[in-house]
């Protein structure tokens, strides 16, 4: 089995490492929430007024000249696909119900996914590698454009946006950088640093699903307030809040070389070792020594793994994708043995390949 | 996680609980049987409550619905939402509206809400959609030419009033058109 071949376009754009401050920054993600005038919400909508949203926002779209744009209806895509669409964060949990009416369009890169009667009838979402807030808006801007031109947007002069939930009302924009803080984590200073950070507006949770513990030290930064604040201002206070928490992060990865080197590196290489060797590898384990591996080689301790091949390691792990992988449903314990499996076959390979011209 | 008491297929998110004949019954629903749900209807002979108290049963929780279990069911529902028949009560409960109509329903009540979820913002600063900023734009001219109209009626250049009527005349049209065709009307 070529393992490289399934991993060749399965990888969303957004997975590569790079863009500033890669190291500490994975991704970036605009959302704007839109709907359209004279239509119910999705919640309280019924399939035949769904399905005239579908065909308007699907016709807009697609007419709009820009090409390799794909559409899928949710209740025709099989269920594991389904499931990758969201570890890929390309669709919400909640679109991927087949009672919903809901569709996704994608572009050919990943870059952009569109979600049709998800809460509202259209979620432009963006995601781009590295810390690229004013990239990836400026392209979420410019889908939002395209549509606006073709279709009759529900707004009100004094509540902008409208939106079925009133935490998105008004701009409809949510933000978000998803952050690698492994050095706040150790040093636990990030505890005092999540209440501030939520004091200032913006939303802090850990990187797979709400409410759960932050995986792999894996954090999502966005704002909460969508109603008041332009755009711009938006998106230069998240920034602000991200910038200095890199800063934060690089300083207590300094202290923690300076002052506890070799057992910093006992930890890093411990976790390559079990990466490497490991026969079962549970989630919360493999996040954990990923997490580890790509602080080794952030901080030039270890230097001999591919840091894309990390990043793509991430997104495998994740239940769907290795039952895609193995072809079949696998039980919770043969998952973690195939994860094992991955991890060491992938960990063999030193770099991964310079794209071919086609997947 | 929990699936939906009523229609059994949707994950059940958000939770009724009823007083009834002293007998206490919590129901688990998604949110389109929430939305859905005559459970909350109003009977008009129960003695109303306030906004405030409906706010901070929504932001505040139950402790500060306690004094009103009783009366719970009594509620009034506040205005209806003529596209969906969202109540305001309703849309309290679940948290989320049912349409765009539903912010022109609820317009009154809705500054405190977004005070309260948007860090004291009330309105929209930031993009307009294109068509909109038309709408603006006419609607200003609009105003212009009616102060301008006036400033000739006083001035008693009554042709020039006739001409600057007609000119607001037209806009006024185009307005209407622009407003109800959501921007393919031939504006020009
Ligand atoms: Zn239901
Ligand atoms: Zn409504």
């Amino acid at each position: 089995m070529s393992i490289d071949k399934f991993m060749k376009g399965s990888v969303a754009g957004w997975m590569k490492s790079s863009g500033e401050h890669a190291d500490i920054v994975m991704s970036t993600r605009i959302r704007l929430a839109r709907n359209l005038r004279g239509h119910l919400f999705p919640i309280a909508s019924n399939p035949e007024d769904a399905k005239k949203v579908d065909e308007s926002v699907t016709n807009a779209l697609l007419n709009s000249g820009e090409k390799g744009y794909e559409y899928m209806r949710m209740s025709e895509v099989p269920l594991l696909d389904r499931q990758i669409l969201v570890e890929k964060h390309l669709v919400s949990p909640q679109l991927t119900d087949p009672k919903r009416n809901g569709a996704v369009i994608l572009s050919a890169d990943e870059t952009i996914s569109l979600m049709i009667n998800e809460e509202d009838h259209i979620r432009i979402q963006c995601i781009y590698p590295g810390f690229q807030l004013e990239n990836a808006y400026e392209h979420a801007d410019s889908v939002d454009n395209e549509l606006e031109d073709r279709l009759p947007y529900a707004f009100d002069e004094e509540f902008g946006y409208l939106t079925s939930c009133p935490s998105n009302t008004g701009t409809g924009l949510r933000a978000s950088v998803m952050m690698h803080l492994p050095a706040l984590t150790i040093t636990k200073q990030i505890d005092r640093i999540i209440p501030a950070i939520t004091r200032l507006g913006m939303v802090v949770r850990g990187s797979y699903g709400e409410g759960s513990e932050a995986l792999g030290n894996i954090y999502q930064i966005s704002n909460q307030t969508t109603l008041g604040k332009a755009e711009k201002e938006i998106l230069a206070d998240l920034k602000n809040v991200a910038l200095r928490l890199i800063a934060h992060e690089r300083r207590s990865r300094e202290v923690l070389l300076s002052k506890s080197r070799v057992a910093l590196e006992n930890k890093l290489f411990r976790s390559l070792g079990i990466i490497k060797y490991a026969r079962l590898l549970p989630t919360g384990e493999a996040a954990r020594c990923l997490s580890d591996v790509r602080l080794g080689i952030d901080l030039d301790i270890i230097k001999d793994i591919d840091m894309s091949i990390l990043n793509e390691l991430m997104i495998f792990m994740q239940p769907g994708y290795l039952q895609h992988y193995a072809k079949t449903d696998l039980t919770a314990e043969e998952r973690d043995i195939f994860r094992a499996d991955l991890f060491r076959e992938r960990l063999r390979v030193k770099h991964v390949e310079k794209e071919d011209t086609e997947e | 996680m929990m699936v939906c008491d009523n229609c059994k297929e949707r994950q059940a998110s958000v939770i009724f609980t009823q007083e009834n004949e002293g007998v206490t019954t919590e129901r688990h629903l998604c949110e389109k049987c929430a939305f859905q749900s005559q459970m909350f209807h109003l009977d008009p002979s129960q003695e109303p409550l306030s906004i405030q108290q409906f706010l901070s049963h929504w932001f505040g929780g139950v402790e500060s619905m306690q004094p009103f279990q009783q009366t719970q069911e009594g509620i009034p529902d506040g205005p209806t939402c003529p596209d969906c028949g969202l109540t305001f009560k309703k849309f309290l409960d679940i948290g989320k509206f049912g349409c765009p109509t539903c912010y022109s329903t609820f317009k009154e009540r809705l500054p405190r809400i977004f005070s309260k979820l948007h860090n004291g913002h009330t309105t929209h600063v930031g993009k307009i959609p294109v068509s909109f900023n038309e709408l603006f734009a006419v609607k200003k001219k609009i105003e212009e030419i009616r102060a301008q109209m006036q400033q000739a009626i006083d001035a008693e250049r009554f042709e020039d009033a006739a001409l600057l009527r007609d000119e607001a005349k037209a806009l006024k049209q185009r307005l209407a058109a622009c407003q109800d065709g959501g921007g393919d009307n031939d504006v020009n």
